[in-house]
């Protein structure tokens, strides 16, 4: 069990260090909310997979010595981000970097400081890293899409944590708006540059107005030392259609949350995404989909590929609420195991409480077919190279629903540079 | 070009081939025939190197080398090719990709430089026309959601891509109808060459009439009991099975 705890006193003058700003109220809120809990133990049923000791540990450790923001290290920003053609937004260990903002023009879209804007949206604190956040936050940003807009190019988020000098701690948080039938798409791209141990924990908000619909695509490929903790919270409007898809092949210990609340008729949250890991990758998935208005329809579809030693957790849950009438929910996780040292702990949950719905929920986990094997071998392909060529084609399931291009060749990209060391290290 | 000698083979415990000979020269066409069971398949597979079929005892020498020594996929670089009873659908592999991953493996094993991608697309239209297949079956995934017939013609597709030395045709004519069968039969015959040798696997003689075999043998029980030329494919038609398997043991 969990022994170490974030220390509450530390916290607390590590938030009374952050200026008196907008924020300030907020992060007090946050705070004492987070005293009540601190992280959530092994014992909490939701967390009984995923041990925050070592994150509540550096946490310790950076809120004791405090430095100031770091500076974007060696890594070249223009480098790591020329690939996906997007309104590049860069955070560097939790910071947004003012230029990049100031760059991005684009009708219809209007980006503020959250704490220039925290009065006009509701900040979501209310489990124990969200309450973290919030009370660490040194700023986040407000991202409103106008009704009616079509943003056709998509908005990035390079979050860069710079872990080249010392173990570092950030916390992001973003709040987006989109109004009715407005349309945009996101890219939410981790990177960094150095091994050491860094705590990185992320909150976006995402509301989607009546008839809004938004891609959303989160592509994880941080360094070994890195615990990454990110939530995802989504509200949707009637008719409104999220389009998200998250994919984690760097790292160390990942969480990722994304709970999306369907509050209107007709909508449609498709939840999808991708997890590699090998070496003792930690890589934790929780989804919930709470359905409180029906008819609508929600899919969660993920896959992994789990070699070495590492472990990986799926926790997909659709809970349909009394009256959400004709909702059609479905979920499906199919894992490939590559060594018998692999783990993977997979739960799909569907919670009813509806009449008139339509539910279903698959689950495998396996090796590569042997007979799909010996034939690409019988073709002239090496069994190398016919292991690597299944486990992408397994991957490709999710990547080919992705929405944008040059997204879709990054991912494919950060895909195959895993699989090099994924399939190298099965032994098999 | 094949030299198959005194050749056992088991799959878990139970022993399928029991000392089977065989012998295939450069540029012949061979008919394997046999009841369900007799060891055909078992055959096929053994020659292209499936690790489930352990060889107890005998030989297999292709051009001179021992196959049993080879990787699958260095006897397919070396020009074996299995056309398989049952082709296995490979969703989200492109089946233009493996074609040419393929192709490109043969090439460079022959140490060619690997085909270029307007080369390939002639190449691939021209032997799908052929088989009568629709240019869209390249870009489909391998066998994904194929009809019987289609797997069939996209295995003569490969060989057709690959020209190998050596092809053996597990039940290529399984489950086809009619055209399907003309069709496959059709790509089969563009293959024969002085300098490949083909291996027709079947329980029907049906296939024989469109691919002439020179030679027909008869597989029972683990061993070859009978050999012949075409005219044995036509006996074999007329009275079955039984007679050859209770003259053998007789």
């Amino acid at each position: 069990m969990s022994a170490v705890a974030v220390d509450q006193n530390l916290l607390e003058a590590a938030v009374g260090r952050l200026a008196e700003d907008g924020l300030t109220a907020l992060r007090k809120k946050a705070l004492s909310n987070f005293g009540k809990t601190g992280f959530p133990s092994l014992r909490h049923e939701d967390w009984r997979y995923t041990n925050l000791a070592a994150a509540a540990e550096l946490s310790n450790s950076c809120l004791s010595e405090p430095s100031p923001p770091a500076a974007p290290g060696s890594v070249d920003i223009g480098q790591l981000t020329a690939e996906i053609d997007a309104h590049w937004i860069v955070v560097s260990n939790g910071t947004v970097i003012p230029e990049t903002l100031s760059a991005l023009q684009e009708a219809g879209v209007s980006i503020t400081p959250l704490s220039a804007s925290v009065n006009s949206v509701e900040v979501h604190i209310d489990d124990p890293l969200s309450s973290f956040n919030a009370s660490l936050l040194s700023d986040g940003l407000l991202i409103r899409i106008a009704d009616n807009a079509k943003v056709e190019k998509p908005i990035g988020f390079l979050l860069l944590d710079d872990a080249e000098t010392a173990a570092g701690l950030s916390q992001t948080r973003f709040i987006i708006d989109l109004g009715r039938n407005a349309s945009a798409a996101f890219v939410e791209l981790h990177r960094s540059s150095g091994n050491n141990a860094h705590f990185a924990n992320s909150v976006i908000q995402i509301e989607l107005g009546t008839g809004a619909s938004a891609d959303y695509v989160r592509l994880q490929e941080r360094g070994a030392g890195h615990l990454q903790i990110g939530r995802l919270q989504a509200l949707l409007r009637e008719g409104a259609t999220l389009n998200y898809t998250s994919i984690d092949v760097g790292g160390k210990l990942i969480r990722n949350d994304v709970v999306a609340t369907i509050d209107g008729a007709h909508a449609t949250a498709n939840i999808s995404g991708i997890y590699l890991a090998d070496g003792k990758q930690h890589i934790d998935n929780h989804i919930l989909i709470d359905h409180r208005v029906g008819p609508a329809t929600s899919r969660q579809n993920y896959r992994g590929i789990v070699g070495g030693r590492a472990r990986c957790v799926f926790n997909g849950k659709a809970l349909v609420r009394e009256g959400a009438d004709g909702t059609d929910a479905e979920q499906s996780n199919h894992n490939l195991l590559l060594t018998d040292t692999a783990e993977i702990d997979t739960k799909p949950e569907l919670v009813i409480y509806a009449d008139d719905v339509k539910c279903s929920h698959g689950t495998t986990v396996g090796q590569l077919d042997k007979t799909a094997l010996f034939y690409l071998q019988s073709r002239g392909l090496t069994l190398e190279q016919a292991k690597i060529l299944l486990t992408r084609a397994f991957a490709g399931h999710i990547l080919r629903k992705l929405p944008l291009e040059n997204v879709k060749k990054y991912a494919h990209q950060m895909i195959d540079r895993k699989l090099d060391h994924l399939t190298g290290d099965s032994g098999q | 070009m094949l030299e198959i000698k005194n050749l056992e083979v088991s799959i878990g415990d139970t022993q399928i081939l029991r000392g089977l000979s065989l012998s295939i020269g450069t540029g012949e066409v061979h008919a394997i025939m046999g009841p369900n069971g007799s060891g055909k398949s078992t055959l096929a597979l053994v020659i292209a190197g499936h690790e489930d079929y352990k060889v107890t005892a005998g030989s297999v020498h292709f051009e001179g080398q021992n196959l049993l020594d080879l990787a699958p996929e260095e006897r397919a670089r070396k020009g074996v090719f299995l056309g398989f009873q049952y082709p296995v659908e490979i969703p989200g592999v492109n089946n233009a990709y493996l074609l040419k991953a393929a192709v490109n493996a043969r090439r460079k094993h022959q140490g060619e430089s690997e085909i270029d991608a307007f080369e390939f697309l002639q190449l691939a239209r021209e032997k799908m026309k052929l088989l009568e297949m629709d240019p869209s079956f390249l870009n489909r995934g391998v066998n994904e959601g194929f009809s019987g017939g289609e797997k069939k013609r996209n295995e003569i597709l490969q060989m057709a891509m690959l020209e190998p030395r050596l092809a053996i045709l597990d039940e290529t004519d399984s489950g086809l109808d009619i055209d399907a069968l003309k069709a496959v039969a059709k790509g089969i015959n563009a293959l024969r060459d002085p300098q490949r040798s083909i291996v027709l696997v079947t329980h029907y003689q049906r296939l024989l009439d469109y691919v002439e075999p020179d030679y027909v043998h008869v597989l029972s029980k683990g061993r070859i009991v009978r050999s012949g030329d075409k005219s044995l494919a036509l006996e074999l038609e007329e009275r079955g099975y039984d007679w050859v398997q209770e003259a053998a043991s007789a």
